[in-house]
Order: C-alpha cells, then sequence, then structure tokens
C-alpha cells in the first residue's frame, strides 16, 4: 500500500467512510510509517480545532432581532391559523390578548399634533415616575386611563439605566443613547435604528420585553414610531399626570 | 453484529428526531410561543456557526441569518418534513449565503476544476510530505483559531463549504449531499480536497510567520 493512497484515505478514515478491510490496511500502515502517521496526527488535530469552532456565540444584537422577528412571526401566523387551532393553544393565545392590554402607546407617524400628543400623554404617566420637560405642551390623558407592562419598570424611583419613551420628534436631546423604534399595528417592535449612542442591555430589554398598545388612526389600529432614551434625566419645569387603571 | 445493533440505535434516534421535528413543527403552525423559541434555541447558534464561516463577516452573518428565520418562519407550512427540520434549514442557510454579495465575489474570484477526481490533482501535494514530519504537527491554541479562519477565507469556497458544515455544523455526508443538492461521491471529494486545501493554506502561513509560537505535539 503506498503511503500516497493511504494519505488520500485519511479525511474517509476521519470520518467512518471507509470499508472494514480497507480500514485495517490504512491503520496497520499508518502505525507504521512515520509520514503518514504524521499526515493523519495533523489532519486530526485540524478536525478537533474546526470542531471548536462550532462553539461560535451569536453577538447579542442578533440575538434580540431574532426574537422580535420570531415574535412577529407569531403574531403574523396566530392571525391566520384557524379557530380550532387556536383554542388548542389557548393558553398562548389567552397571554397575547392580555398583553394587548398592558402597552405604551406608539405614536402614528401621520396622525397630527393633537393625535400625537393624545399618544404621548397617554405614555408619558403610565412610566410611574416624574417626567420633567422643558416648557412642555400640555398633555392630555385619556379619560378611561390605562396601565402598562413597559419591560418590567413599575419602579416609582428614577433609576438612570431605565429607558424612557418620547416621541419620536422630541426637542429633548442630550441623552446618552438614543434608539428609535418602530412598533407594528400589532403592538411589536419590528425594526430600531440607533440615532445615537449604542444599543444597551437596558435598550435591548425594553425592545424584546415590552409590548406596545399600537397607535391608531382612524380607530385602526396602525404602525408608528417612537423613540427609547437611556441617560441623564433632562430638567426642566416639573408636570403631573393623573393615572387611572 | 456489534456494528448492527449501533446502527439500529441510531435508526431509532433518528425516528425520534424525526417525530421531534414534526411535532415542534405543528407547534409552530399554531402560533405556540414556546415553539418559537424553542426554534431559536435549537438552530440560530448552529445556523449563525455555519454563515459566520461560509462568509467570515459577522455582519453579513448577521443579515444572513435573519433572512434565514424570516423565510423558516414564513414557509414553515410548506414544510413536509420530507428532509429534517435541521437539513432544511442548513439548506436555507447555504443558499442565503450563496446570495450573499462576499460569497458571490469570492466563488468568482476562484474559478477551478470543482469536482473533478481528487487523484489527478496531486501535483502540490509533494510540497507538503518533505520528509517525514510535517511542519503541521502543532496543538491549535486559541490564537491559532484565527490563523484556520484565515485559512478557511483563502480556500475555494466550494471545498470551504463542504468542510465547514461536515466539521463545524458536523454534519453527515448524507445530509450534506441533500443540502448541496450533490452525490455522496462529490461530498467525499470537496471533503478531502477542502481539508487538503486548508492544510496547505496553514503549513503555508506557519513557514511564512515563524515568529508565531506553536505548540508542537510532543510538548502535550
Ligand atoms: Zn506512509
Amino acid at each position: 500500500m503506498s503511503c500516497d493512497h493511504v494519505q488520500q484515505q485519511i479525511s474517509a478514515l476521519i470520518d467512518r467512510r471507509i470499508a472494514d478491510g480497507e480500514r485495517e490496511n490504512v491503520r496497520a500502515h499508518i502505525e507504521s510509517c512515520s509520514a503518514c502517521q504524521a499526515q493523519w496526527e495533523s489532519a486530526l488535530s485540524l478536525r478537533s480545532a474546526l470542531r471548536g469552532m462550532a462553539q461560535t456565540e451569536v453577538p447579542a444584537s442578533l440575538a434580540a432581532k431574532l426574537r422580535v422577528l420570531a415574535s412577529h412571526e407569531r403574531v403574523r401566523q396566530l392571525s391566520r391559523v384557524s379557530l380550532p387551532a387556536r383554542l388548542r393553544n389557548f393558553t398562548a393565545y389567552a397571554g397575547l390578548c392580555f398583553d394587548n392590554l398592558m402597552r405604551p402607546v406608539a405614536l402614528p407617524f401621520a396622525g397630527g399634533v393633537l393625535s400625537a400628543l393624545l399618544a404621548f400623554g397617554l405614555l408619558v404617566p403610565t412610566l410611574s415616575f416624574p417626567h420633567n420637560f422643558v416648557g412642555g405642551p400640555t398633555f392630555f390623558v385619556e379619560p378611561a386611563g390605562s396601565t402598562v407592562d413597559l419591560a418590567g419598570q413599575t419602579s416609582e424611583k428614577i433609576n438612570i439605566l431605565a429607558p424612557r419613551i418620547q416621541p419620536v420628534n422630541s426637542p429633548y436631546t442630550g441623552y446618552t443613547n438614543v434608539v428609535d423604534l418602530t412598533i407594528d399595528e400589532n403592538g411589536k417592535v419590528v425594526d430600531w435604528t440607533v440615532v445615537s449612542g449604542r444599543l444597551t442591555e437596558e435598550l435591548n430589554n425594553l425592545i424584546v420585553l415590552s409590548r406596545f398598545i399600537p397607535a391608531t388612526t382612524f380607530g385602526l389600529p396602525t404602525s408608528g414610531k417612537i423613540r427609547a432614551v437611556q441617560g441623564p434625566i433632562i430638567v426642566g419645569p416639573s408636570y403631573s399626570f393623573t393615572v387611572r387603571s | 453484529m456489534a456494528t448492527s445493533i449501533l446502527d439500529l440505535g441510531s435508526e431509532r434516534a433518528a425516528e425520534s428526531a424525526e417525530a421531534d421535528d414534526l411535532g415542534l413543527v405543528e407547534a409552530l403552525r399554531e402560533g405556540s410561543e414556546r415553539a418559537y423559541e424553542e426554534l431559536l434555541d435549537r438552530f440560530q447558534q448552529p445556523a449563525y456557526a455555519l454563515a459566520l464561516r461560509l462568509l467570515n463577516d459577522q455582519s453579513e452573518a448577521s443579515d444572513v441569518v435573519q433572512e434565514v428565520f424570516l423565510k423558516v418562519f414564513r414557509s414553515i407550512g410548506n414544510f413536509r418534513g420530507q428532509s429534517s427540520l435541521k437539513t432544511w434549514i442548513y439548506r436555507i442557510t447555504v443558499n442565503e449565503a450563496h446570495n450573499a454579495r462576499r460569497w458571490f465575489f469570492r466563488h468568482r474570484r476562484q474559478e477551478v476544476d470543482l469536482d473533478t477526481d481528487p487523484e489527478d490533482t496531486r501535483d502540490w501535494k509533494e510540497n507538503i510530505a518533505d520528509g517525514g514530519r510535517s511542519p503541521f504537527d502543532v496543538a491549535f491554541s486559541g490564537e491559532q483559531h484565527v490563523m484556520i479562519e484565515r485559512a478557511l477565507e483563502r480556500i475555494n469556497p466550494i471545498f470551504r463549504e463542504a468542510v465547514v458544515l461536515r466539521d463545524i455544523t458536523d454534519l453527515s455526508y448524507e445530509e450534506i449531499a441533500e443540502i448541496l443538492s450533490v452525490s455522496l461521491g462529490t461530498v467525499k471529494s470537496r471533503i478531502l480536497r477542502g481539508r487538503d486545501a486548508l492544510r496547505e493554506e496553514l503549513q503555508g502561513s506557519l513557514r511564512a510567520r515563524p515568529a508565531l509560537r506553536l505548540v508542537p505535539k510532543t510538548a502535550e
């Protein structure tokens, strides 16, 4: 058996893609020939080095995007499945309905100033801590009021790391990290852009975990954009809001 | 005797994996939240590792993986279980990687005779087997992973793909044949040539950079 032939078989030997009789012959040659032995060992160490490369970690930003994608696609799928199938999957579906009641508001792209203010008015008090605005406009609170579950943010204390929500066209800048979120008609975050700073873990959690009440145009849910900010609190005259639930 | 028992065992494992797949697919169709999570848990990491090694670019690999899962979620209704969920998803990943810009340019740059019998193209091998001991006799440390990455990038993408599917994604020859739509013989030949090319690249870079401290096998 020639060295050439044996070295040709090494790849197949590693993968156990070699006939039994042939395998014994190739093995015997490798054990008795230092050149082929060296080739065999280098092939083995290459294989194990490559196997080690399988452990590559998924970047956090990709993982977050995939979760958003999955939750968006799931809602899309739910809207298409039959009623019996939906009932079989009742728990998940009930959870979804419940989530729908517990969302902050997304501002419509083109809903006019008044509706934007209304939506913003709905949004701001639900954050459960005082919000300060310089020369801010008057906000209206929807008579029915609403509660909100903003990625588990219910603390009364102002946490410097806690992301806050404001309109995309808000004049208040100076935050360290600013991310614009696109909310679809189901209240899901479908896309985002880092306007400044970076996507921190807190903002990432906001994107992945928060559900939003979609903005409405003429009573119909529509997609919209909101801005999530994180960083120093912008100081100005304080406005207080009534939160009803 | 021993092999037949082994075969039976692996056949059973394959059958139960198939049943798991179909259960997961059914739950996805019904919009179960847990099913969506499970699919990501099972496949986002290996799909990313595969795309990254095919394209050697993190942001392009991320884009590819997002496209892959969008396609998977949208076309789960068409999945009939004629292939396993695993090969189906990796096949989509490979196809999406082929569509990526980076792949296209690399591929064009390296037009060679792809599936000719490796026995015919042995001329360069003479350079490798110089003497009994190959300069490649090293144990790979973390630092040397960078070298392998570079070597992978330099070899023909058609061969790289076969090696990556085999050695990194850890698929069988049959699964690779299905994913690439080629014969088993072609899979075998591409893996062999890919590994040889990789070893040649690595030996080249070891010779070119003697300053790199390598751990000899014997020192282990
Ligand atoms: Zn030999």
